[in-house]
């Protein structure tokens, strides 16, 4: 049995709002994640006992982890998917170390402009059909998400990609929905 | 032959131009011209005279020396390995070199063993310092190829974003396959390397009991004797450079292998989204959030589900006809028209006009039948009526009619003042 002593979870609020809106909490929101760390056990538990799934990666960052998206959601998901996988294979084919440049390159205007154009009848599926589409539709809500940080001239990406690249490593033939189903 | 000493003075002289031009042109040739414009470079105040006579004199000296039939020059390959000691700009060696000198390090242990034999004391000499000379080269091999590896490591990880990803790790993969791999199969425990070791310091064991066995030269006894905590000292000092350099490559290595394969991965799953579609390619794999609107509304797979499932057993409520005999009887209302009641109010209360008589009290004697709500009903009907002279009482009083209690201030038969109700 833990003992959650509530006056020692002093940002229980803020992390609470965060992550029950789907924010991912990584090591750049230093308060809250210095907190999360501390208390882990506290949080854990506490969430759990209201039906919430906190999870730890280690690789940086606290999430609420959810089985289902709503439609609006898991559309958003699929644009942010299909963003970061022709991100990498975009750093790789310009002779980047994708992994690298994932995450220590600014994606500016310019960068999601080539994007587009280059990969037009992706995103047009998600109708996408600009630069600014793209930052719209699916930058500024990695921001929302926790996945992205906005700097100066453009968005920086953060460590909750991994999920991404997790999930990127699951697709085979077997994850294709054919139209029957 | 030169003076070294002559040598090292010009060397630090122009130690600076001989650097530059070993970075600048790494092991590759270069023209007279570009000698002068190192020195230029370094010594800017110099005449062009003082330079043309400072190339003279490293040409002279054999530290950089003319290329074969070729106007070219390159640096003294002693100088240049010099130089790339001092700097540690090492380039990886090979494991084969290494390799040969552990097989000849092999050949002069059977020698000594055998010079020890026929107690040949000068040959036991001889092959012992050759063995140090050699144990010393392969030592300097492992310090070096540990630098040459840091080297590579170092460029690997620099943030060059110019550099190509192949480009990058090719040393990285290089040197793990050309030296790493190989070194740790020599120096395994099982390995031919870790047989050889123990066979010479078993020989050299030998040799070190007979001497003391016999009590003769007790000088060779401490030189077999540091021959020995030399071979052993390389040993450890290999099996360690090789584990650090082993460290150093490794994550190099993985972080390779898993760009490699997320790149390949990418362009995979990009190629079959192009095919299948987006919305069928990535919906079962991608990465859930929890939203606060999901929460709250009926987007929710499993409340859509849920909505279902209760949709097949709705029915609707059907609607009962009445039955026949449902239908209660109609039953007329007691209340005699109100007109006769008026009538007969009047009527009643025409002379007794002295004595208030209470509304509800002429009500009750009058219908005893009625229940009370159509008394009251009667009641305020009277009251209300502007034909009628009434007047309210000024006290509360309970009365009761048709087995009911009712506390009002009541209407009492009189010239009427007030015709305000004030019922309970």
């Amino acid at each position: 049995m833990t003992d959650i002593n509530l006056d020692d979870l002093t940002h229980l609020q803020a992390i609470n709002k965060k992550l029950t809106s789907g924010y991912h909490i990584s090591e750049q929101d230093t308060l809250m994640w210095q907190e999360l760390d501390q208390h882990i056990d506290a949080y854990r538990a506490l969430f759990n006992a209201l039906g919430h799934d906190l999870q730890h990666d280690s690789r940086g960052f606290y999430y609420f982890g959810s089985d289902e998206s709503t439609p609006n959601m898991g559309k958003i998901s699929r644009a942010i998917a299909l963003t970061i996988y022709i991100l990498i294979e975009h750093y790789a084919n310009t002779g980047k170390d994708p992994m690298r440049a994932l995450f220590d390159e600014v994606n500016d205007l310019e960068l999601m402009q080539t994007l587009v154009q280059i990969n037009k009848h992706l995103f047009d599926q998600l109708e996408i059909f600009s630069g600014s589409d793209l930052r719209k539709d699916v930058y500024l809500r990695m921001v929302r998400l926790g996945l992205a940080r906005e700097v100066e001239n453009g968005f920086m990406l953060q460590a909750p990609i991994y999920r991404y690249i997790d999930a990127l490593m699951e697709v085979n033939e077997e994850t294709y929905l054919g139209e029957d189903e | 032959m030169i003076p070294a000493k002559k040598l090292l003075n010009t060397l630090t002289e122009h130690w600076g131009v001989l650097e530059l031009l070993f970075k600048r042109f790494k092991m590759a040739d270069f023209s007279l011209k570009d000698v002068q414009n190192a020195i230029k470079q370094k010594q800017p105040s110099w005449s062009n005279e003082r330079i043309y006579k400072e190339t003279n004199r490293l040409l002279n000296q054999d530290i950089i020396i003319p290329l074969a039939k070729s106007s070219q020059l390159e640096i003294n390959r002693a100088i240049a390995d010099f130089a790339t000691f001092l700097l540690q700009e090492e380039h990886l060696g090979l494991a084969q070199e290494i390799s040969v000198l552990v097989d000849d390090l092999a050949r002069l242990g059977n020698r000594l063993a055998k010079a020890g034999e026929i107690e040949d004391y000068d040959e036991l000499r001889r092959f012992s310092r050759i063995m140090d000379d050699r144990v010393r080269k392969i030592m300097k091999l492992f310090a070096h190829n540990e630098n040459a590896i840091l080297n590579i490591v170092e460029q690997a990880k620099a943030d060059n974003a110019v550099q190509s990803l192949q480009k990058r790790y090719q040393a990285v993969i290089e040197a793990f396959d050309e030296y790493i791999e190989p070194m740790l199969e020599m120096v395994d425990i099982r390995g031919d390397f870790h047989a050889c070791f123990n066979t010479i310091e078993a020989q050299i064991s030998a040799q070190i009991e007979q001497i003391d066995r016999l009590g003769k030269s007790y000088q060779d006894k401490r030189m077999l004797e540091q021959l020995r905590t030399r071979i052993l000292e390389m040993h450890l000092v290999g099996r360690e450079s090789l584990r650090k350099s082993a460290d150093m490559l490794m994550p190099l290595r993985e972080e390779l292998r898993r760009n490699n394969l997320i790149t390949r991965q990418a362009a995979k799953v990009l190629g079959l989204v192009r095919k299948n579609g987006v919305d069928n390619m990535l919906s079962a794999v991608q990465p859930n959030f929890v939203s606060d609107a999901q929460r709250f509304s009926l987007g929710q797979q499993r409340h859509i589900v849920a909505y279902m499932a209760g949709l097949v057993d709705f029915e609707h409520d059907e609607y009962q006809l009445p039955e026949h005999d449902d239908v209660p009887a109609y039953q007329s209302p007691h209340i005699p028209d109100y007109n006769d009641v008026k009538t007969q109010f009047k009527k009643r209360f025409k002379k007794a006009s002295k004595k208030a008589q209470p509304l509800l009290n002429f009500l009750d004697e009058s219908y005893p039948d009625l229940e009370a709500d159509e008394m009251l009903f009667l009641y305020q009907k009277l009251i209300s009526d502007g034909d009628l002279e009434i007047s309210q009482s000024q006290e509360k009083v309970k009365i009761k009619i048709a087995q009911q209690h009712f506390s009002l201030y009541p209407f009492n038969s009189s010239i009427a003042d007030d015709k305000k109700a004030t019922e309970q």
